[in-house]
């Protein structure tokens, strides 16, 4: 038998047990706790994080509203463009290699490209990004062929907008680029996305809400590579949430008006054109020139681009008919006869003396002819500025101001698009405060003849025109005219809208029509050599509205200097004559003389739009380049 | 005869059932855990099976000799265990950064999970023969201490720390039975607080400490631990309180879960049967290891009080380590769940031990 050892006392260790017994309960306790606090206290935070780890979003992104104009041709398109989604979980460095070569990317593109798979938080590596935006025909071609060997990439076809009058019209169609992260923190409900696009000026911003549509979402669910399962293990069937598609606009404009307009506009760099129709507001052309191509901003400008269009002397990304204003020149001189009209202050067959100038006290007060002896209707149609001293003299400023208000000056038309600007209309009491408590007569004066201190905005003149054409009757500017879903069917159709209705005689309305009729029919008028003999029948008023006038510092190149120095090129008219339909704004910037730069461009225009086109048509007279 | 009378009389019950409750919960979870797996991995609750019923046969082979045995021949286990863990060193390959495993045919033998248990018999041997009525001093320290420090330092060679962690607590426990004097308890604490960042500071140089805290986190190298921890918690927080349901785990399905099958069976199980499930989980390991003191309590004789507290402490520490891992209470050690997580030596190690505990359990009543 094996000795086995004797019994020993076993009391040294009695008193220990409870505190093991005490420990260990304390431990497990512990444990229950945090398992407490993990799966019932934090229990939405991780179902959430354990749903999200396996469920993949698929975006849909909804198709864009197409812009048309006002004969239904495509102004802004959807084409569709290929873009390159990879799961950075799944790129690794032969992988990243592959795909280079496949693109053809060159070293700089290839470290791009890391970079970006570099950023993506650990959280979100197995979901697809947006690695490559708008390849090429041939990169699709080399990616799709090579798919089966590229596991986490993935093709996608998306909607890019396209605008195929590219820069014709761009400022009031205006572009769409990628949201910013700050527009995602400001937009935050409204349902943007990084990579998404939005319109960023013109009718794409205004409207984008109706522009944008809904996108869609296919929910899959995914192992932790990212790799769908097949359809038997998924737990339940892939949700699709169908995407809404945009609506789309019918805008008033006539993009063969804008043709038009740019085509009659070649010979100047800078300027714009408006024209409306008479009885509606409607906006039928709003040309801007220089313009950008709305297709290179919409994918992305390269800094260089930018710059260049920041330092264009002729500034492409100004909108010359909404957002410039200028002096309106003599294409003012209507409001002010009609002041004196309709107040009975001068009755229009009152005679004043042109001797070429006017003296008040000591100043000397310019014309630009011997007009000799003329009524009121003759100062129209020759443009007498020695006329119009003499009126503001008797009519007084703020009389005159009135009526630049009642005609929409001094205030934004409200078109809608893009930063309006107000224009402004002094007053005497303007003048009192901003030059010494002092006004002098010689405020008045200029102001009749549209210099001094008042600004017009292109589509503020044209909507005056326009109510001076229609007996009085002062439009809201209308650009949209419907609202349509893709199918044709429409949504909402905006009626035009009266701002208010002018309180003019007719007579005297007519007094001052006749008077425009003359400037550009009578052989005396300002506008005659712009004339189209056996077109339609024109009235207007030309302008030639004085700016800079400062010495030319030795500082300056002189070649801009004197261009600079130019007067900017008005003409604001309505055809036809007798039966008034459109109303047509054109301003040269720097152009010279109004009568001979901007007049031709309108009366063509309004030619192209109105006229037979068996008419005789003048050659177009360039402005001097600087 | 007395021995089979006292097998069948005094045969531990709520042992047996509890272990068994906990070896066929393992099973059970251990198929849902590699359902979704490669298929190399989907028979292994099957392997498990025949694991679990390999260390069943061995814990009755053990429980069924007097320990008192076991004493007389403690030296002897001791010196084979140490013998392993130096052969481990000639013929084991390295796998990922580290040599464990001896190669027998066709599986792998992991000497430092049998050691565990060698050095409690052995710890146990020598308290038994050096009984005191009067507190002890650190000197009596040196022989454990002496017994703990050879294969502790042969595991950190492998490098292995979650094992040797595994070893000093089970020391630890074990030495806590005693009655150490106070003040050579305060005089321990004292010096080892003092010394540690001293011998950081000063004795070690710079190469030194890097190897130290990389051995200390090693995981902190592996791509992605963080994110694995990160995912447990994940999956044990979207259980909730009921589960997401038997095979309805998403984070395992899914292969959120790494090592779901070794050291994080937990996760799945907590997924997939929630607050609920995870408590009545844990109740049985408590159970377990308060019936291993309480049979420590039970026992005769001081070889048979510091096996059972041994074996308890073992069970005690691996649970409460692995959970507090997988819950993100602590870091990401590779230390298994009980009879839980799947492996070879690991179950045969835990079933040999409950066989050491049944022993004790049995022979309560003799002497």
């Amino acid at each position: 038998m094996i000795m086995l050892s004797p019994r020993r006392e076993v009391g040294e260790f009695r008193k220990r047990y409870k505190w093991m017994v005490l420990f260990v309960l304390v431990t497990m306790l512990s444990i229950v706790g945090r398992l407490f606090m993990l799966q019932l206290v934090q229990h939405d935070r991780w179902a959430g994080e354990a749903d999200r780890n396996i469920t993949k979003v698929v975006r849909l992104p909804a198709t864009r509203g197409l812009i048309r104009d006002y004969r239904g041709r495509v102004i802004a398109d959807n084409r569709p463009s290929y873009n390159v989604l990879v799961t950075p979980r799944l790129m690794g460095e032969p992988q990243i290699e592959s795909i280079a070569g496949l693109l053809s990317l060159d070293e700089a593109g290839k470290q791009r490209f890391r970079n970006l798979l570099g950023r993506v938080p650990e959280r979100r590596r197995s979901h697809f990004v947006q690695a490559f935006n708008d390849i090429s025909r041939d990169q699709y071609a080399a990616i799709e062929t090579h798919r089966r060997e590229l596991p986490g990439v993935n093709l996608i076809v998306a909607p890019l907008r396209s605008y195929p009058f590219k820069q014709l019209g761009a400022h009031t169609i205006g572009f769409l680029n990628q949201v910013s992260a700050e527009d995602l923190k400001d937009m935050n409900g409204l349902g943007y996305g990084p990579g998404d696009a939005m319109g960023r000026s013109g009718l794409e911003r205004a409207w984008e809400s109706y522009l944008r549509g809904r996108d869609g979402e296919l929910r899959v669910m995914v192992d932790v590579r990212g790799r769908e399962l097949d359809s038997s293990a998924q737990p339940e069937k892939p949700v699709r949430k169908e995407p809404v598609p945009g609506l789309d606009l019918r805008l008033t404009l006539d993009m063969d008006m804008m043709r038009s307009a740019e085509r009659h506009f070649r010979g100047h760099p800078s300027g714009g054109v408006v024209v409306v129709d008479v009885h509606t507001g409607r906006v039928r052309a709003l040309y801007s020139k220089p313009g950008y191509d709305l297709n290179e901003l919409t994918s992305g400008l390269s800094q260089e681009r930018v710059r260049e269009m920041l330092e264009n002397p002729f500034r492409p990304l100004i909108d010359k008919t909404t957002y410039e204003s200028y002096f309106p020149g003599s294409t003012f001189k209507p409001i002010s006869a009609l002041a004196a009209l309709q107040d009975n202050i001068i009755p229009g067959s009152t005679h004043y003396d042109c001797p070429g100038y006017y003296m008040l006290g000591r100043r000397r007060f310019r014309c630009s002819h011997v007009h000799n002896d003329t009524d009121m209707h003759m100062a129209l149609v020759q443009s007498c500025n020695t006329y119009f001293y003499r009126l503001a003299e008797q009519v007084g400023i703020d009389r005159i101001a009135s009526y630049a208000r009642e005609f929409g000056l001094g205030e934004k038309t409200g078109i809608g698009i893009n930063t309006e600007a107000s224009g402004f209309v002094p007053t005497r009491e303007w003048y009192v405060k901003n030059h010494n408590d002092k006004f002098q007569v010689g405020f008045s004066l200029n102001t009749a003849i549209g210099q001094g201190d008042t600004r017009v905005t292109l589509i503020q003149l044209a909507m005056m025109y326009a109510a001076l054409a229609n007996g009085g009757t002062l439009y809201v500017p209308q650009l949209v005219e419907k609202v349509e879903q893709a199918d044709g069917s429409v949504v909402h159709e905006f009626p035009p809208r009266i701002r208010r209705q002018i309180n003019v005689d007719p007579a005297y309305l007519e007094y001052v029509k006749e008077g425009l009729y003359g400037a550009v029919n009578n052989r005396k008028g300002t506008a005659f050599e712009a004339r189209i003999e056996g077109g339609v029948p024109v009235s207007g008023k030309t302008g030639t509205a004085e700016v800079n006038k400062s010495k030319i510092s030795p500082k300056e190149d002189p070649r801009r200097a004197w261009y600079d120095r130019r007067s900017h090129s008005w003409f604001a008219a309505f055809a036809p004559s007798d039966n008034p339909q459109l109303a047509i704004v054109v301003l040269v910037e720097h152009g010279g003389y109004g009568g001979k730069y901007a007049a031709p461009i309108a009366i063509q225009v309004l030619q192209d739009a109105l006229g037979d086109p068996s008419a005789t048509k003048k050659p177009v007279l360039v402005s001097k380049k600087p | 005869m007395a021995l089979r009378r006292g097998l069948r009389d005094n045969f531990d019950w709520p042992l047996f059932v509890t272990v068994a409750a906990i070896a066929v919960v393992g099973v059970v979870n251990l198929y849902s855990a590699t359902s979704a797996a490669v298929p190399a991995l989907r028979d292994i609750y099957i392997q498990q099976v025949y694991w679990l019923t390999l260390g069943a046969g061995t814990a009755v082979l053990i429980a069924a000799v007097d320990y008192r045995h076991y004493e007389r021949y403690g030296w002897i286990g001791y010196g084979i265990g140490v013998s392993l863990l130096i052969l481990v060193f000639l013929l084991a390959r390295e796998i990922r950064g580290s040599q464990r495993w001896i190669p027998i045919g066709s599986f792998s033998l992991q000497p430092s999970e049998l050691m565990k248990l060698f050095l409690i018999v052995a710890l146990a041997k020598h308290l038994h023969n050096d009984p005191r009525t009067e507190g002890r001093t650190l000197k009596d320290l040196i022989v454990p201490g002496a017994i703990l420090s050879l294969p502790l330092v042969l595991i950190l060679k492998q490098p292995d720390l979650g094992t040797a962690l595994i070893l000093v607590f089970i020391f630890v426990s074990i030495m806590f039975l005693t009655h150490l004097k106070l003040r050579s308890l305060v005089t321990l604490v004292v010096t080892m607080g003092v010394s540690a960042p001293l011998a950081w500071s000063y004795l070690l140089k710079p190469y030194q400490r890097e190897r130290v805290t990389s051995f200390l986190a090693p995981e902190k190298d592996i791509l992605d631990t963080g994110w694995h921890a990160y995912q447990a918690k994940v999956a044990i927080g979207s259980g909730g309180l009921t589960g997401k349901g038997f095979l309805q785990g998403t984070q395992n399905q899914h292969k959120f879960l790494p090592d779901q099958h070794s050291d994080f069976p937990f996760p799945v199980w907590a997924e997939e049967h929630g607050f609920i499930g995870s408590v009545l989980l844990i109740s049985l390991y408590m159970v377990l290891v308060l019936l291993g003191i309480k049979i420590a309590s039970e026992a005769k004789d001081r070889f048979g009080a510091v096996v059972a507290l041994g074996v308890s402490a073992l069970i005690f520490w691996h649970t409460v380590i692995n959970l507090g891992m997988v819950c993100g209470l602590l870091p990401v050690v590779g230390i298994t769940l009980p009879l839980f997580s799947y492996g070879g030596s690991s179950v045969l190690t835990m079933m040999a031990g409950i066989g050491l505990l049944m022993n004790v359990s049995i022979r309560r009543f003799h002497f």
